[in-house]
């Protein structure tokens, strides 16, 4: 692995609290690194791991869930 | 129901190694209550196929399709129209799966994605248990509901053996002693007189013993 690689990083929020703090932060024009990509979920709860295997299969590093 | 196991990725992905296009087929039956072979599993495993193969730089296209059962014709018919499109079949079903698909598509390679183990139910979420030998003649009555041919180690009709010890088999200490269990429930019951019964030896020619089973209902058959 070089120095440049950037890990492909899929973030399931909850849409009440994860997703909810993206996006004050969004409105604080604070930044998060943009390889981070965020799915809003009605509640982590939803999560399954089909979820976290489709992103793997689809090319995703790393997969997280916030909630 | 029917209880299984999936088998280990790795024995999976040996036996399709030299597939670039599979259907993988799931069952509705048992081992979807057992959480090993619906189409929940179909797609995990489908998943984790595809994830393997990739990061092998030999990927593989995995088609997914759950059947109502595959131990009824009408249902295995369903795979009729697309079963020659794949390089093999992998079925999600009990052992019973993948001989009736087979029978049904002799051109076709069907390869089995579970290790059937036994006829049980689950005693809590996650755990399921051995329950039923299918010995073919029933005498749990004789036992209170607790049967020693499918939960003795040595299928005894009378029990316990020298191997019992504080309620536990001797072949593991994970493993009950089923006559343990009987003798404590007929004292509780007040009824230990019954295990004074000698049971004459058990035909074993209705179990495995006798061979290949079949049963036949005169009036279902057309």
């Amino acid at each position: 692995m070089n120095d440049s690689f950037e890990p492909q990083i899929l973030a399931y929020c909850c849409k009440y609290c994860a997703y909810a703090a993206a996006d004050l932060a969004g409105s604080m024009r604070l930044n998060y690194p943009s390889n981070v990509k965020v799915i809003q979920v009605p509640c982590t709860g939803r999560v399954d791991i089909l979820h976290l295997l489709t992103a793997f299969e689809g090319g995703a590093d790393g997969v997280y869930v916030a909630g | 129901m029917i209880v299984a196991d999936r088998k280990p990725l790795e024995e999976i992905l040996d036996m399709i190694k030299e597939c670039n296009k599979i259907l993988l087929v799931g069952c509705k039956g048992c081992v979807t209550v057992c959480n090993v072979g619906g189409a929940k599993e179909v797609g995990i495993l489908a998943a984790s196929l595809k994830i393997a193969r990739k990061k092998d730089g030999n990927p593989i296209e995995i088609d997914e399709k759950t059947l109502e059962r595959q131990c009824d014709p009408e249902y295995v018919e369903q795979i009729r129209d697309i079963f020659d499109q794949y390089d093999a079949v992998l079925s999600m079903a009990c052992g019973v799966g993948p001989q009736f698909l087979s029978e049904a598509y002799p051109s076709q390679t069907f390869y089995p994605a579970l290790d059937t183990k036994f006829f049980g139910g689950a005693v809590q979420h996650g755990i399921w248990e051995e329950r039923c030998a299918g010995c073919g003649t029933c005498v749990i009555h004789h036992y209170d509901g607790l049967c020693p041919i499918a939960r003795c180690s040595k299928s005894l009709q009378h029990g316990p053996c020298g191997g019992s010890a504080d309620g536990k088999c001797e072949i593991a200490k994970d493993v009950e002693c089923i006559w343990d269990k009987i003798v404590k429930k007929k004292m509780e019951q007040g009824r230990l007189e019954d295990l004074r019964t000698i049971r004459a030896p058990k035909d074993w020619q209705t179990a495995r013993d006798g061979g290949p089973r079949k049963s036949i209902r005169e009036e279902l058959v057309q």
